[in-house]
């Protein structure tokens, strides 16, 4: 009697479920268990193979008093660390990756619709939005990036002296060589707008008195707070409106050519460009970030 | 009720499987016979506390690999083999920041397997970070957390925050130059935080920088604290899938 109580369809239990064809079902035991067993053994035989033939990688014993450089966190969170070399730390250590955890966690409460459900990527536009948005994700960072290592600089300087050296034999700077223009000396990084304009003293301290933070009400020292325009603007105002504004417009401009027409659309395009994000940062922060955390190819574990 | 099973005249095979299958320690350890027919075989399923998460039907295009690609699946089973590993790990490691070290080192010289057991749980855990994460995609492209499986992504995401933690907290255990300094950049983050940073990275790390407390902390979140939770979530995860009726089907 258990076994025709067990077969009804689950039907019923979901609101809006159609019953399910019984010719279109089939047994779990033999053909998902058997399916969950061989994928359990090839994982297993995989991983032993790949357990004998890399090693786990062992350093020298831990020694506070020696820090290596550069000193990178497990490659999972090396996205944040490369997110913390653009702009202030709270923001890329804590508040970024709070925000994203807790927008990843809504997704399923903006998109309510059913279209695409249950079937990858069906809904007319879904591939053409997951192209677009890991694209635009993966070569716009790559993008960001590479302006705040100044390689537009660089590329300049090489395409402006031909053949050329910087530096004289002597070691000096050849005076004949064409540097990027005093000029725009502020679009050299974006950490160049706080040091290569001349801010009045007047914006960059702007004392606040220790009124502002009460920190003394959590039982922690008073900290007196000083604004600094120019350092709020680099570290946190452009971060902000690039990390929010480049997503919208985004949306925006793959609204206006048709791209994106449905809720799903938009979910396809910014959850792709997400991933792009998260994957470019994390091989950045990899593969890219030499001594210094400079902006260099890098062979992990070549310090040790 | 029909059961499918065609009488048999009495071959020695025939004699074999009563003896094998209808005797009264397989009956006593497994209700239905062996899984020959539908019938036995939608019991094996609904009867087993293992196999019971499964419904005993699904639908056709469900299991087709490249539905799923097992990766939901193959999460779960990287959770038990760290688990597996990870409890064969502890015979031999205390964390002490006096031991921690030498006991790695003793485990890769001195212990039958030792090294492999080690390999196998560290590429265990990357791999679990990526299979996790590699899910999450999944369900995203294929729409599965739509109504009403809401939830279900939400505990998905919470699931993967704790794979995070698992495998950071897991980092410092080797108490070597790389696990000291990871854990420092990665705490540090935490310490950023505006106001309630400096507090909570003093919590987590035990003192003003990583040392014996981080370890036993760390230690302590690794084998019991993350992996209990973890294990609670995953039931909730589980259990919903079932309760929201399977896997997403298109309407």
């Amino acid at each position: 009697m258990a076994v025709s109580e067990q077969a009804q369809p689950v039907s019923g239990a979901v609101r809006g479920r159609q019953r399910r064809a019984r010719e279109e079902e089939l047994l779990v035991w033999p053909d998902l268990v058997f399916i969950e067993f061989i994928a359990a053994v090839l994982f297993t035989i995989t991983l032993a193979i790949l357990s004998v033939l890399v090693d786990a990688v062992l350093l020298d014993r831990a020694n506070p008093a020696i820090t290596p450089n550069p000193s990178k966190a497990p490659w999972y969170f090396l996205n944040l660390q490369e997110l913390l070399l653009h702009m202030h730390p709270a923001l890329a250590g804590v508040i970024v990756p709070t925000i994203a955890l807790i927008a990843l966690g809504a997704i399923p409460y903006f998109d309510t619709s059913s279209d695409g459900q249950g079937e990858w990527l069906s809904t007319p536009r879904a591939w053409a939005n997951l192209i677009v948005g890991s694209i635009v994700g993966f070569f716009g960072t790559l993008l960001l990036i590479f302006y705040d290592a100044s390689m537009h600089v660089r590329l300049y300087e090489w395409v402006a002296n031909p053949g050329k050296s910087k530096f004289l034999s002597s070691g000096e700077l050849d005076p004949s060589f064409n540097g990027w223009p005093e000029s725009l000396a502020f679009l050299k990084s974006l950490r160049s707008i706080e040091t290569e304009l001349s801010w009045p003293d007047a914006l960059t301290s702007i004392p606040l008195g220790e009124k502002v933070l009460r920190t003394d009400l959590l039982g922690l020292p008073a900290i007196p707070l000083e604004i600094n325009v120019a350092k709020v603007i680099v570290e946190q105002i452009i971060p902000v409106s690039t990390m929010i504004g480049l997503p919208i417009l985004l949306s925006i401009a793959a609204w206006k050519v048709g791209l994106a027409q449905t809720k799903r659309d938009h979910m396809i395009l910014q959850f792709s460009g997400f991933i792009a994000v998260f994957v470019i940062l994390t091989i950045i922060g990899t593969f890219f970030r030499g001594e210094g955390l400079e902006l260099v190819p890098y062979t992990i574990y070549s310090h040790g | 009720m029909a059961t499918g099973e065609q009488p048999r005249g009495q071959t020695l095979g025939d004699r074999l499987y009563d003896f094998a299958f209808k005797n009264r320690v397989w009956k006593s350890i497994f209700r239905s016979g062996y899984p020959n027919t539908p019938r036995n075989q939608m019991l094996a399923v609904a009867t087993n506390v293992f196999l019971h998460l499964h419904p005993t039907r699904i639908h056709r295009t469900h299991v087709k690999i490249t539905h799923t690609f097992c990766l939901g699946g193959l999460s779960f089973f990287l959770f038990l083999g760290l688990t597996i590993t990870g409890v064969l790990l502890m015979f031999y490691y205390v964390p002490s920041i006096e031991r921690a070290y030498g006991d790695i080192l003793r485990l890769e010289t001195d212990v039958r397997f030792g090294q492999l057991l080690r390999n196998l749980h560290r590429w265990m855990a990357h791999g679990m970070v990526l299979t996790v994460l590699m899910h999450m995609m999944r369900v995203f492209y294929t729409g599965a957390y739509k109504p009403p499986r809401e939830f279900n992504w939400v505990v998905g995401v919470v699931l993967l925050v704790l794979t995070l933690l698992l495998s950071f907290t897991g980092y410092l255990l080797p108490w070597d130059q790389l696990a000291l300094w990871a854990i420092t950049v990665g705490t540090n983050m935490v310490g950023s935080a505006p106001i309630l940073g400096e507090p909570n990275r003093f919590v987590l790390v035990g003192g003003f920088q990583v040392g014996q407390a981080a370890l036993i902390r760390f230690y302590t979140l690794h084998v019991i604290g993350l992996p209990l939770i973890a294990a609670i979530f995953m039931a909730v995860h589980f259990w919903r899938i079932r309760r929201d009726g399977g896997l997403a089907r298109p309407l």
